[in-house]
C-alpha cells in the first residue's frame, strides 16, 4: 500500500481543523459581545449554586466501575463469537463458555471480597468478613 | 488454517487453571496458607512437566505453529517454559515469608504470580506480534501489582512508577509493531520472516522506525539503558520476598521476547539493528556499572548491577542467530544468581519490607554463615568470576560479539566487568570483614530462603564448573 492510499484520510483531517478553526473564529467576530452580571450567572433564574460542582465521591463507583468494565469486555467478545456462531460450531461454543467461566470466576471473588456492598457498616457480611481484615492490616 | 494443539498452550492452562482454583478456594473456603502454597506447587510443576514434554517433542524441529500462528512449540519456547517454572518456583520458596505476612490476601499475591508465570512463558512461544503484546501485558500488569502489593508507601511509588512508565513502554512497543505491520502487511512472525527474506524494500523506512521501536519498548522491559530508570526505584521500594522474582522474571520474558523478534521476522535486517543494539548494550554496561558503584542500598545496587547485566546480554544479540544460545545460557543462570541473591535480601532485612541498606549486611558472615555464603557467591558469579555460571555465560556473550565483529563493544565491557568486581567485592568485605553494628544477634532464616539459596548456589556452582549439559541442551533451544 503506497502512502497516497492516506490521502483522503489527511484530507479528511485538515478539513476537521479547518472547520473547528473556521466556525469558531467566525463566532468570535461576528457575535455580539454584551457581558451582564445575570448573563454570566449558571442560571438566569433559580437558586444560586454554593459549592463547586466538582466534588468527592465515595470511592466505591470505582469498584462498581471496574465490575462493569467485566461485562464491557464480555459484550465485546461475545458479540463477534456470535456473528459466527455457525461457523464456529462446538469448539467456538466451548471457548467463549470458558471464556465466560473466567469473567464470571473475577466477578465471584470480587463480590465475595465485598465489592457489591453498598452502605456497608450495617451489612451482617461486612462485620463478618471485611472488617476483621481491615483490622487485621491496620 | 487453524491448527490447534494443546500442548503448546498447556504450561498456561496448567498455571492459569491454578490460579483459577486458588482464588475461588479462597473466598470459598478460606483456607490456610499452606492450601495455596500446595496448589501453586501442582500448578508449577504441572507447567514444568508440560514444558519437558514440550521440550522432549518440539526441540529441533522446524516451525510448529498452532492456533493460526499464534504461537510456536519449539525447543526456544519449551526451554524457556522451563527456565520460567523453575524460577517461579523458586521465587515463591523465596519469598513465602511475604505470602504469609499479607495475611488473607497472600492468595492475590500466589495467584498473580501464577499468572505473570503464564505471561512469561507466552513472550516465549509468541509466534505473532499482537500474541507477544498480550503476553508482555499479562506478565508487566501482574510485575506493576506485585511490586506494591504490599501498599506502603514505598511500595506504591515502586509500582505507580513501574506502571506509568510501563504503560509508557508498551505503547512505544505496540507503535513499533504497527510500523512493522505497516511495512510487511502482517502480524505472523513467520510470515514475517518470508516477506522480508523474499522482497526487497525500496524505502525501509518504516520498517527501520518498527525496529527501533521495538528494540525500546523491550529495552525498557529488560532495563537496558537508557530506558533504565524505572529499575532502581522498582527494586528498592518493591518488597523483597518478591523483588527477585520481578527482577529474575522481566529478564527472562524480556530477552525471551526480544531474541525472538529480533532473530526470526527481522533477521534479514540484521546489519541495521546490530549497531543500534551495540550501542544500548555499552550504554547499559557503562551505566549500570558506574552507578551500581555508588550506591549504599543493596537493592538500588543490583538494580544498577541489573542494568549491565542486560548490557551483557546484549552484546550476544549483536551476533544475530548465533548469538541466541549465548543469551540463553546468560539469561537463564543469571536470573538463577538474581533469585538467590534476593533470597537473602529478604532473610536480611525481612521479606515485606523494601529498603535494605548495605550496613545491615555488616558481619552478615558471623551472623548467619549460609547467607553469607550464599549471597557472597551470587556476587562472584555476578562479578563473573571463573568457576561459576558468572563466567561461563559472560565468555559466550563475548564470544558471539567478537565473532560479530562487535570488538569495540567487547572490549568496553571487559573494562567494565573489571570496575564491577569493586562493587560486589565491597557487599562480600562488608560481610566478611566488617563487625556487625550494634547488638547484632544470629540471624534466624526461614526454611524458605534457605531452601532458594541452596538451590540457586548448587545451579551456579555446578552449571559453572561443568556447563556442557546446558550447553549441550541450548543447541536445540533456537527459534523456528
Amino acid at each position: 500500500m503506497a502512502l497516497v492510499d492516506y490521502l483522503p484520510i489527511a484530507i479528511m483531517f485538515a478539513l476537521a481543523l479547518v472547520f473547528a478553526v473556521v466556525s469558531l473564529l467566525l463566532s468570535r467576530l461576528i457575535a455580539p459581545h454584551d457581558p451582564t452580571p445575570e448573563k454570566l450567572e449558571p442560571y438566569e433564574c433559580g437558586i444560586v449554586p454554593l459549592q463547586d460542582p466538582v466534588q468527592r465521591f465515595p470511592v466505591r463507583f470505582y469498584l462498581v466501575a471496574m465490575l462493569f468494565v467485566i461485562f464491557d469486555i464480555e459484550i465485546v467478545f461475545l458479540f463477534a463469537w456470535a456473528v459466527q456462531f455457525e461457523a464456529l460450531g462446538w469448539p467456538g461454543t466451548i471457548a467463549v463458555g470458558v471464556f465466560t467461566l473466567l469473567l464470571v470466576e473475577t466477578l465471584v471473588y470480587a463480590w465475595r471480597r465485598g465489592a457489591l456492598d453498598w452502605n456497608i457498616p450495617h451489612r451482617e457480611r461486612y462485620r463478618r468478613v471485611v472488617a476483621p481484615e481491615i483490622e487485621e492490616a491496620a | 488454517m487453524s491448527n490447534i494443539d494443546f500442548l503448546a498452550l498447556g504450561p498456561e492452562i496448567a498455571v492459569t487453571a491454578a490460579a483459577v482454583l486458588l482464588l475461588m478456594i479462597e473466598v470459598a473456603r478460606k483456607p490456610s496458607a499452606r492450601v495455596w502454597g500446595w496448589i501453586a506447587g501442582i500448578g508449577i510443576a504441572a507447567a514444568l512437566g508440560l514444558s519437558i514434554a514440550g521440550w522432549v517433542l518440539g526441540r529441533g524441529t522446524d516451525a510448529n505453529l498452532y492456533f493460526s500462528d499464534m504461537l510456536a512449540l519449539d525447543g526456544f519456547s519449551a526451554f524457556g517454559g522451563i527456565v520460567v517454572f523453575t524460577l517461579t518456583g523458586i521465587g515463591l520458596i523465596a519469598g513465602w515469608g511475604l505470602v504469609t505476612s499479607l495475611r488473607r490476601r497472600g492468595a492475590e499475591f500466589v495467584a498473580l504470580v501464577l499468572i505473570a508465570a503464564a505471561g512469561m512463558h507466552l513472550m516465549a512461544a509468541s509466534a505473532n506480534l499482537i500474541m507477544l503484546f498480550i503476553a508482555l501485558e499479562v506478565a508487566s500488569i501482574s510485575f506493576y501489582v506485585l511490586a506494591g502489593i504490599t501498599r506502603n508507601r514505598a511500595a506504591d511509588e515502586a509500582a505507580l512508577k513501574y506502571f506509568l512508565l510501563g504503560a509508557f513502554a508498551s505503547a512505544v512497543f505496540l507503535y513499533g509493531i504497527a510500523l512493522v505491520f505497516a511495512a510487511t502487511g502482517t502480524l505472523s512472525m513467520a510470515g514475517q520472516e518470508s516477506f522480508l527474506g523474499e522482497t526487497i524494500l525500496l524505502r525501509p523506512g518504516v520498517l527501520l522506525a518498527g525496529i527501533a521501536l521495538l528494540i525500546v519498548g523491550l529495552g525498557f522491559k529488560v532495563s537496558a539503558a537508557p530506558f533504565h530508570v524505572w529499575a532502581p526505584d522498582v527494586y528498592q521500594g518493591a518488597p523483597s520476598g518478591v523483588t527477585g522474582f520481578l527482577a529474575a522474571g522481566a529478564k527472562v520474558g524480556g530477552f525471551a521476547a526480544l531474541a525472538r523478534v529480533l532473530t526470526v521476522p527481522l533477521d534479514a535486517y540484521l546489519d541495521d539493528w546490530a549497531p543500534a543494539v551495540a550501542v544500548v548494550a555499552v550504554a547499559s554496561v557503562v551505566v549500570g556499572t558506574l552507578l551500581a558503584i555508588a550506591q549504599d542500598d543493596i537493592k538500588r545496587m543490583l538494580a544498577y548491577s541489573s542494568v549491565a547485566h542486560a548490557g551483557f546480554i546484549l552484546l550476544a544479540l549483536t551476533a544475530g542467530d548465533a548469538g541466541v544460545e549465548a543469551v540463553w545460557f546468560y539469561v537463564s543462570t543469571y536470573a538463577l544468581q538474581v533469585v538467590g541473591a534476593f533470597a537473602v535480601v529478604a532473610a536480611v532485612s525481612g521479606p515485606d519490607t523494601g529498603a535494605s541498606p548495605l550496613d545491615s549486611y555488616a558481619g552478615l558472615g558471623k551472623r548467619s554463615p549460609m547467607m553469607a555464603a550464599g549471597l557472597g557467591l551470587m556476587m562472584i558469579a555476578m562479578g563473573g568470576i571463573p568457576m561459576t555460571t558468572g563466567f561461563v555465560g559472560k565468555l559466550g556473550v563475548f564470544r558471539a560479539a567478537i565473532d560479530a565483529g562487535y570488538l569495540w563493544a567487547v572490549v568496553t565491557a571487559l573494562v567494565a566487568t573489571v570496575a564491577g568486581l569493586f562493587f560486589y567485592l565491597r557487599v562480600i568485605v562488608r560481610m566478611y570483614m566488617d563487625a556487625p553494628g550494634g547488638d547484632a544477634p544470629a540471624l534466624e532464616v526461614g526454611r524458605g530462603p534457605a531452601w532458594a539459596v541452596g538451590i540457586t548456589s548448587a545451579a551456579t556452582i555446578v552449571l559453572g564448573i561443568a556447563p556442557w549439559p546446558l550447553l549441550n541442551m541450548l543447541r536445540d533451544a533456537l527459534p523456528f
